[in-house]
């Protein structure tokens, strides 16, 4: 029995309006990461979950295709705005995409960034440290950039939420933790100079320069 | 906009535009430490750290890229290596600070006693040149302890 023609307008809408939804979950991302410091980025933290979702919505046509190893029959419509019949019903995923995109990602998104920067210096005045509210603002403004980034790392396969996974632990290994390195070094300074604990804050600038090593060094022990 | 471009200037921009003009804060610092009699060292060291961002990075890189990126000793190697430069190359830096500082005592206070400054700056920069030779002397007692008492 064919797949009844609102069904198939409804299944469409949604797979394309799930890079909308991948978008929404990095902006929860970014908030989460200020919302629950450095704690969110591990199992169970905000950060965490949210790029594992926005992952998840990236992915979402490949990742239904498990269904089909299972034995489950899962003739998905072809997810383009072209195979909606109903002018209503594309019209629904148009407006929906267009208010995220254009209203809070263009307009709601730098605002969020901007009163994270003052949160900054409201965090100095309270003696914390600013640093997580500055890589909040600036994971919120580069949200658009790491969707691409995302999306070069969508293999297309049923792995493929794995893989953009994967590629973005390669790029937080490889990119972005060898250059907070340098961060790390002038924390170190800094609390030499004020008599403060510092010698660990070298050991983390080595081990952001280390990760691969290290987990290949955690493999190499379980193994 | 990208997140990584954003990692990099804000660690440009706090190495290379912040962190000197916290050199000349550390100084003020030491200034005001030094008038009230209080240490002002690690203030006065803070400065030369301020100032040697990008070369104390290098190193620290140098010292990480012993091994392979994925060779499971790399984190090892790097502390060390890094023990190696602190114990080989900074601590005979701080030994030869000492003996001047101790010759400096001795001229200024002409008697000679074992618990006057002086005989501490000398006995610090022995052992700031002594670091291996002492590792190796608690590693011989070790090895003999285990060996048992003869």
């Amino acid at each position: 029995m064919p797949t009844p023609q609102i069904l198939a307008d409804v299944i469409n809408i949604l797979l394309l309006l799930a890079p909308t939804a991948a978008v929404v979950s990095l902006i929860l991302a970014g908030i989460n990461l200020r919302r629950e410091g450095l704690g969110s980025i591990g199992a169970g933290g905000g950060f965490g979950k949210w790029m594992l979702w926005g992952a998840v919505f990236l992915t979402l046509t490949p990742l239904i295709g498990w269904f089909s190893s299972f034995g489950i029959n899962t003739s998905l419509p072809a997810g383009t705005a072209a195979s909606v019949n109903s002018s209503w019903m594309n019209g629904i995923e148009t407006s929906i995409s267009g208010f995220v995109m254009t209203f809070v990602v263009n307009r709601i998104v730098p605002t969020l960034a901007a009163f994270f920067v003052v949160r900054a210096i409201l965090d100095a005045s309270a003696g914390e440290s600013p640093l997580l509210s500055v890589l909040s603002a600036m994971f919120l403004l580069s949200i658009g950039t790491t969707l691409t980034l995302m999306k070069s790392f969508n293999s297309g396969t049923q792995f493929a939420t794995a893989d953009v996974l994967d590629g973005l632990w390669n790029h937080l290994a490889g990119t972005i933790l060898p250059t907070a390195s340098a961060l790390a070094i002038v924390g170190a300074i800094y609390n030499f100079a004020v008599k403060k604990p510092f010698f660990h804050l070298i050991a983390v600038a080595l081990g952001m320069l280390s990760v691969t090593a290290i987990w290949k060094l955690v493999q190499a022990m379980v193994a | 906009m990208s997140f990584d471009h954003g990692i990099l200037n804000l660690t440009n921009w706090v190495g290379n535009v912040m962190m000197p003009t916290m050199a000349v804060v550390f100084v003020i610092l030491g200034i005001l430490q030094f008038s009230k009699g209080r240490d002002s060292s690690h203030s006065l060291y803070g400065v030369f750290g301020c100032l040697c961002v990008s070369g104390l990075t290098r190193a620290i890189e140098t010292f990480a890229a012993q091994r392979a990126f994925d060779d499971p000793d790399r984190f090892w190697m790097s502390i060390v290596t890094l023990v190696d430069w602190f114990g080989n190359v900074i601590l005979p830096l701080y030994a030869g600070a000492h003996v001047a500082l101790g010759a400096m005592r001795l001229a200024v206070h002409s008697q000679i006693n074992p618990t006057a400054g002086w005989l501490r700056h000398f006995t610090t920069a022995a052992l700031c040149m002594l670091v291996s030779g002492l590792l190796r002397l608690v590693e011989f007692f070790i090895t003999n302890g285990t060996a048992g008492v003869r």
